[in-house]
């Protein structure tokens, strides 16, 4: 019972902590509020009954989460039968929640990094996703996406180079 | 461009967050088990103290969580956990009103929603504009049924007036947010439907007598009429039907 509360406490701390990142995480990569809040809460769930589980006995829960997050949005696309991770219409991205967006005065800056980063493939999005907006070190990053440093860094230094070309373009 | 200044410029996408009732409802369903059984316990001590009754508390509880949540959702935005709820609400309201109330009804809930969209539009909630625009639209769909009802049904001037009260505010309201920069698009049924209702009010009012002031009035809301300016035109014909 009283490991019980401790899990919880422990997993609302980090739930507090990632959700917006999680969310993001997986907004950027299928663009849709609806089904970024559908995999997030998903990811959260799985976490929590794994936890559960292996009584808390999880090294880097965080990590732990983005892998969760990562497969479930595979997965997402393996159900919807689609080869591409991101569909090319930046109108669609301008407004991921229906096609009014047009309408809409969004953030044009926010408008143009989401539809540039919607050209990059989904290795190079990820890296800079976890480094730069969740603020993950590294060997965090690296942890994630199962890859050593080193490539990681690469990865981060193509991903910009490719991302400032785009932007150019 | 600099790395510093591409990573800037990537660190925008940090704008990119989560409702914040869609974060606190889904940390509740995964851990707040405990505090759901906490007020099971509660409500479950009633039925048992009197067993018979027990008919009576469901409905009871079922009544004070509807009064309770609609009070909370009368504050709610598109896109906001409550606001089915609150809708839901209107929809109950609009049940008990008559034929003739409803017109009033309908343009007062198209109203709101722009008062919804200018409140969204002020606060800055980017994320709630388009469901808000989508509200907006799809009310200004019934509305225009509602209308169409009334230009084909008998004159009844009261109702008349209240269109024209509604749909003035409707139109400055529009305004308003337009200059915010937010283009809701224009409802060609409720153009449509106001057209109709102008037209019929413009026939009546040609058959009756007239002083020559009168129908210079007439002839400006017929002016008013052929620039699709409905709403103006409208509330002319209302003026000379109270001289």
């Amino acid at each position: 019972m009283i490991l019980m509360e401790n899990l919880k406490k422990k997993y609302s701390k980090i739930y507090d902590q990632y959700i917006a990142k999680i969310y993001r995480f997986i907004f950027i990569k299928v663009n849709s509020q609806e089904i970024a809040e559908d995999l997030a809460s998903e990811t959260f769930l799985r976490g929590w009954e794994r936890l559960k589980e292996l009584d808390g006995k999880i090294d880097n829960l965080p990590a732990f989460l983005y892998q969760i997050a990562r497969n479930l949005v595979v997965d997402h696309y393996r159900e919807k039968n689609n080869t591409n991770l991101v569909s090319a219409d930046s109108s669609q991205i301008a407004d991921p929640r229906n096609d009014l967006g047009e309408k809409v005065a969004f953030d044009s800056d926010l408008r143009i990094i989401l539809a540039t980063m919607t050209g990059l493939s989904d290795d190079y999005r990820e890296v800079i996703n976890l480094h730069y907006l969740d603020d993950l070190s590294i060997k965090e990053t690296a942890q994630i996406l199962n890859r050593p440093e080193g490539t990681v860094r690469v990865m981060l230094h193509r991903a910009l180079k490719e991302l400032r070309e785009q932007l150019k373009g | 461009m600099t790395e510093a200044e591409l990573i800037k410029k990537i660190q925008i996408l940090n704008q990119i967050e989560p409702r914040k009732d869609w974060v606190d409802f889904t940390k509740k369903r995964i851990l707040g088990v405990k505090e759901e059984r906490r007020w099971d316990a509660i409500f479950s001590v009633f039925p048992r103290l009197f067993p018979a009754l027990k008919p009576a508390f469901a409905i009871m509880g079922i009544a004070l969580i509807f009064v309770v949540t609609s009070g909370f959702a009368q504050n709610a935005l598109p896109g906001d956990f409550l606001y089915s709820f609150k809708k839901l609400t209107e929809k109950s309201h609009a049940i008990f009103l008559s034929e003739n109330e409803k017109p009033k009804a309908q343009l007062e809930l198209t109203n709101k929603r722009l008062e919804e969209l200018a409140k969204i539009a002020q606060t800055n909630q980017t994320q709630k504009l388009a469901p808000a625009i989508n509200e907006f639209q799809a009310s200004t769909v019934e509305a225009a049924k509602n209308l169409a009802k009334v230009a084909k049904s008998e004159k009844n001037s009261k109702i008349v007036k209240e269109v024209v009260i509604q749909t003035q505010k409707l139109e400055e309201q529009k305004k308003n947010i337009e200059a915010l920069g937010i283009v809701v698009g224009e409802s060609e049924e409720l153009n449509s439907a106001l057209k109709e209702l102008v037209e019929r009010e413009i026939k009546d009012t040609e058959n009756k007598s007239l002083s020559e002031e009168q129908e210079k009035v007439l002839e400006s809301a017929k002016s008013d009429f052929e620039s699709e300016k409905y709403s103006e035109a409208l509330t002319k014909i209302i003026t000379l039907s109270q001289q």
